[in-house]
């Protein structure tokens, strides 16, 4: 351990002076195919896409079965919003198909890369406000990043075919954050408090999944936000900033606990 | 999973589903033609609509009535649709294929009189509708059954009025032709109207059903 903290070659610069690696003097951590371990890369992000569209697919179709049909308050959603959650379970589902075909077309078995169940957990919350925020803004939302990233990635590969499938899931998407910011501002119009409390859950959420800064506007990202397409989704340019914020804060934390470790792990001398 | 003989897990694709990616279609190209469906079945509702009153023979009437709510709801789903395909501003792509499309609808909805059921009829039933069914039918055939599925489910169930709308035209006008003089104001209104659509190339403009270029 001591000795994978301390190889310079980690992507992630300890401090902004600190030294670079081979990896990071080359341009940026984003993901290009002329990278070494493009291909690696491509087929992991490609894998947890998949594991994260069964999980939304899960978490909408929870969504649109836990909630009785009201007027959005206390336990109740509009019947609109359990019929958009009904919606986003089919758009979903096909991800998952479109992610399937893509992990085989790319040369990846099911189950290869490991993965974990966090996204479920964001959808799980009791307030369906919550869920929203959660899931549809700042999940989402960072799934708009990722596939623009990857789109990007089939253009410059000369892969017509993953490009095709990012496009198009992309533009699911932009519609279901779409979905969050709409509902979420409709269900929250009379009550700021629960507002209030489903934007702060939302930081929490975009940060955590920015992995540890991984997501941003600086030339560390790995994938950057896109602006574009979340003003499609219904982001304020405030709003992205914010993000791109949370993401720069996360990445500042991971150099520090980086250089912390790298500091431990250097030998004493003799 | 793979590779252990024991595992139960099933694959992410039955036998029997040979749904397949990519599709002739991306997004941009699906938005332009649902835009163009909308703004036709749009002209279509309100042509319909506004011939109820001016048409003479009551089953007709109802008939009309009954196909201008059809053609409002297409128009409504593909309105619905086109936010889905990035197009936020939907009214932007709101618009005909192409200026000859624009003028087939005005030759179209030229006939006014009330003695004119059988032009009114021909346009809609022999020229437009057939027209429909023809890049309605292209779009499904040729678009991926994956990415574009909603689009497909819509088209499914819009292609079934559209037969059934035929249908019930076609039966209308052959009960309105009875006599030698009305076979041919019926054939040269056709006549005239599919002109002006051949010059259009169709729904969609020259590819309404892939490949062709204007003549």
């Amino acid at each position: 351990m001591a000795e994978r903290l301390a190889d310079t070659r980690n992507p992630v610069e300890a401090t902004p002076t600190g030294r670079k690696s081979s990896k990071s003097r080359a341009a940026s951590n984003r993901l290009t195919p002329d990278r070494p371990d493009a291909s690696e890369r491509a087929r992991g992000l490609m894998h947890g896409i998949m594991v994260g569209e069964i999980q939304a697919l899960e978490g909408a179709g929870r969504t649109a079965h836990d909630f009785d049909a009201g007027d959005g308050t206390g336990d109740t959603i509009p019947f609109e919003l359990k019929l958009d959650m009904a919606r986003q379970a089919w758009d979903e589902a096909r991800h998952v198909e479109i992610s399937a075909k893509l992990g085989d077309w790319m040369g990846t078995e099911l189950g290869e890369f490991q993965e974990n169940t966090v996204l479920f957990e964001a959808a799980c919350s009791n307030d369906p406000v919550l869920r929203l925020a959660g899931v549809n803004r700042a999940l989402e939302g960072l799934a708009i990043d990722v596939f623009t990233q990857m789109k990007e990635f089939g253009d410059l590969a000369g892969d017509p075919f993953l490009e095709f499938c990012e496009d198009w899931m992309l533009a699911d998407e932009v519609t279901h954050v779409k979905m969050g910011s709409d509902w979420l501002r409709k269900v929250t119009e009379n009550d700021p408090g629960r507002r209030k409390k489903a934007l702060e859950f939302q930081q929490v959420v975009d940060k955590l999944f920015s992995f540890g800064g991984a997501r941003g506007d600086h030339d560390e990202s790995s994938f950057i936000l896109a602006r574009r397409f979340r003003e499609l989704a219904g982001f304020t340019d405030d709003e992205v900033d914010t993000i791109s914020e949370l993401d720069h804060e996360a990445l500042v934390e991971r150099q520090a606990a980086i250089a912390t470790a790298q500091a431990a792990a250097v030998p004493a001398p003799a | 999973m793979v590779g252990n003989p024991d595992s139960t897990a099933r694959a992410p694709f039955a036998p029997w589903d040979r749904r397949d990616l990519p599709g002739s279609f991306n997004v941009a190209e699906t938005a332009r033609r649902v835009g163009n469906y909308k703004w036709t079945e749009m002209k279509l509702f309100e042509a319909l609509g506004g011939w109820i009153a001016t048409v003479p023979e009551l089953d007709i009437k109802m008939r009309l009535g009954a196909h201008c709510y059809h053609h409002a709801w297409h128009a409504d789903l593909w309105h619905k649709r086109l936010p889905e395909l990035r197009e936020m501003k939907p009214e932007r792509l709101t618009v005909p294929a192409n200026e000859a499309m624009e003028r087939f609808i005005e030759a179209m909805t030229e006939p006014e009189a009330a003695e004119l059921s059988i032009e009114k009829l021909v346009g809609v039933y022999r020229v437009l509708i057939p027209r429909f069914i023809a890049a309605y039918t292209y779009h499904r055939n040729n678009t991926s059954e994956i990415t574009d599925a909603p689009t497909i489910r819509s088209i499914n169930f819009i292609l079934q009025d559209e037969f059934d709308d035929w249908r019930d035209g076609e039966m209308m006008l052959q009960s309105l032709i009875t006599r030698p003089e009305h076979v041919e104001r019926a054939a040269a209104h056709q006549a005239k109207l599919e002109a002006i659509m051949v010059e259009a190339g169709g729904i969609t403009g020259p590819d309404s059903i892939g490949g062709a270029e204007p003549g």
